[in-house]
């Protein structure tokens, strides 16, 4: 029985909103370059986002420092280790930490990836490959996936958000469309999906380098058009980096005009969702960061 | 029925219309690719036969596996800061890189993976030159495990306890993930060194030379980890305290006659003071009776404070 319905709301608990209440709520990815800036300087934004794992453990500065900030902005738990596509299923020990990280922080939102990183070795040997790995898209993977987001929601006493993957192998075992998967997964789990609007165009370009696509953006605008307005509960946006040979979601730039052009679609087409402005690697100044929450504001 | 379980079922099952068995099997290929570098031939034929998508397949897997690479150098440096600087980073890099194959993560926590680093170096003939690295790294574990530890509280008002009770009834509480360590060699003056500038790298490396041994105290000071040299007395006290003993027990394990019938000079009352003020101690407690009898160490039965 799943403890949530698709139509249940999502808590929103925001303390400092940076906008009107008609504008997009947006926030950033807080990361360690900016946790004393930001205490510091306090900007204006509807919520900071951070990875849930940087806070697991029992105490110690990095908890300290993030109830500090809860203390004045809403917080989205973004998590990147729960594995939700594992046939092996969920870790029990990552989802009592991220249940405590969740009781603690009371979250605006809580969300991971349609992604699986658990499971065995020839050997025997049990391991997590601490990272996002695709999942074809078909009955065995849903089914899969349906039930340890099940098993989350039920443990975290609320819905969780799932974002769409920027994936580098493409499988061949998939049987139906990955909107079709994301939406059945929605409708059968009780989700939110979390669409990461650059990771469709970094699919679509290395599509195009396997031979695929030839309109990168139109087929995103077909991804985002597939998908039902009312499954989506937050945006993401990011930088990425072409090597050539392939295009990489390092989340290291800023947001390329390509993926605003399909951001402005996405915010017609899912109403006004929160949005988060992502940026990982050679982490830019706060100033960059806010300018480009500014610009998916507006 | 847990998700694993109906998949382990499954895979000995004709009964398995969604092919589950089928999926856990092709995600244990996909790991078995980027942890044991195998079979990417064969897994890669399974995925396409085009030949730009394997190509592009083979640049995805080339991609999982250099982010692999450098997480698992990223995580390591994070715990162990000292020994990145000691080994320096062309053989740090390739070091990290082989343990992730070799011990691979179980956890989604990248932070939690790397506990098993100590005992893999001391293990490894290519560092047999360099035999301290093994409890440099244990101490560098000890301060990354301390620095998540639940944060301490203390209990000032409980330390009345220690003039109003019987010591063989009493304990005292230490801060979690405070732990000790006794070490061959001088871990506390190599990584204050490295960490700190004092002593000098110069003089950490004489007491190297001359086969200074150290113990090891490290600890929460707040919100921050700290470790520092400790006396042997106060290495056996800490260690018989975290063991649950009463405080009696403790003090006389610590404070026994030597082999060359010695006994050391402690004064408890100054250690007390300095161990409740930097958050070492926390409070102090009164043992339960079970608690009391069954955790007595069996060489030290006698009840009189020394």
């Amino acid at each position: 029985m799943l403890f949530f319905s698709r139509d249940a709301p999502i808590q929103h608990t925001m303390t400092t909103p940076a906008s009107a209440a008609s504008a997009i709520a947006t926030g950033i990815g807080w990361r360690h370059p900016h946790y004393g800036e930001l205490l510091q300087s306090l900007p204006e934004l509807d919520f900071i986002e951070v990875h849930s794992e940087n806070f697991f453990g029992a105490g110690g500065a990095a908890l300290a420092v993030l109830q500090q900030a809860r203390a004045h902005y809403a917080v989205s738990l973004h998590s990147v280790g729960l594995a939700l596509g594992s046939a092996a299923g969920i870790d029990a020990w990552h989802l009592d930490q991220l249940a405590q990280l969740v009781e603690r922080i009371e979250p605006v939102r809580v969300s991971d990836h349609a992604c699986f990183a658990r499971g065995t070795l020839a050997t025997g040997q049990n391991v997590h490959a601490a990272d996002l790995l695709p999942v074809p898209f078909n009955a065995a993977a849903l089914s899969v996936m349906c039930a340890n987001i099940q098993q989350v929601q039920d443990r975290l006493k609320r819905p969780l958000l799932v974002e769409n993957l920027s994936a580098y192998i493409p499988l061949k075992n998939s049987d139906r469309s990955e909107t079709d998967f994301l939406t059945a997964l929605a409708a059968r789990s009780g989700c939110s999906l979390l669409v990461d609007v650059n990771n469709i165009y970094v699919n679509a370009l290395n599509e195009r380098l396997a031979g695929g696509t030839i309109d990168a953006v139109l087929s995103c605008v077909q991804w985002l058009d597939q998908i039902p307005p009312h499954a989506v509960g937050e945006l993401h946006v990011a930088g990425h980096v072409n090597c050539g040979d392939v295009v990489i979601d390092d989340h290291g730039s800023r947001v390329c005009s390509e993926v605003w052009t399909l951001y402005r679609h996405a915010q017609q087409r899912f109403g006004g969702v929160p949005t988060l402005v992502e940026w990982d690697t050679d982490i830019a100044p706060l100033a960059v960061l806010l300018a480009e929450a500014a610009q998916a504001r507006a | 029925m847990s998700t694993q379980a109906v998949c382990s079922d499954l895979a000995d099952s004709a009964a398995d219309p969604l092919g589950l068995a089928a999926l856990l099997r092709d995600q244990s290929r996909l790991l078995q690719s980027l942890f044991a570098g195998g079979d990417a031939a064969q897994l890669l034929a399974g995925l396409h036969s085009d030949g730009k998508r394997v190509a592009l397949a083979q640049r995805g897997l080339q991609a999982y596996r250099a982010n692999a690479g450098a997480l698992a150098q990223r995580a390591l440096s994070a715990a162990y800061p000292v020994l990145t600087e000691l080994m320096g980073d062309e053989s740090f890099a390739p070091l990290a890189r082989y343990f992730w194959q070799h011990a691979p993560p179980q956890r989604g926590d990248v932070a939690q993976w790397g506990a098993a680093l100590p005992d893999f170096l001391e293990g490894a003939p290519q560092l047999a030159n360099e035999p301290f690295l093994g409890d440099i790294a244990r101490v560098e574990w000890a301060l990354h495990a301390a620095a998540t530890a639940q944060d301490a509280v203390t209990d000032a008002a409980s330390f009345a306890l220690l003039a109003s009770t019987d010591p063989a009834q009493t304990t005292l509480s230490l801060s979690d993930g405070a732990t000790t360590m006794a070490s061959a060699y001088p871990v506390v003056s190599i990584i204050h060194a490295h960490l700190h500038g004092t002593p000098t790298l110069a003089q950490a490396g004489a007491l190297l030379g001359a086969g200074t041994a150290q113990h090891a105290l490290v600890w929460r000071r707040g919100l921050k980890p700290e470790v520092r040299l400790a006396s042997a007395t106060e290495h056996a006290l800490v260690q018989a305290l975290q063991a649950g003993v009463s405080l009696d027990a403790a003090l006389t394990l610590a404070c026994g006659v030597d082999s060359d019938g010695h006994a050391p000079v402690f004064d408890f009352s100054d250690w007390l003071a300095q161990a409740a003020q930097t958050g070492l101690v926390t409070g102090a407690r009164l043992l339960c009776t079970t608690e009391s009898t069954s955790k007595q160490p069996k060489n030290n039965p006698k009840k009189d404070t020394p």
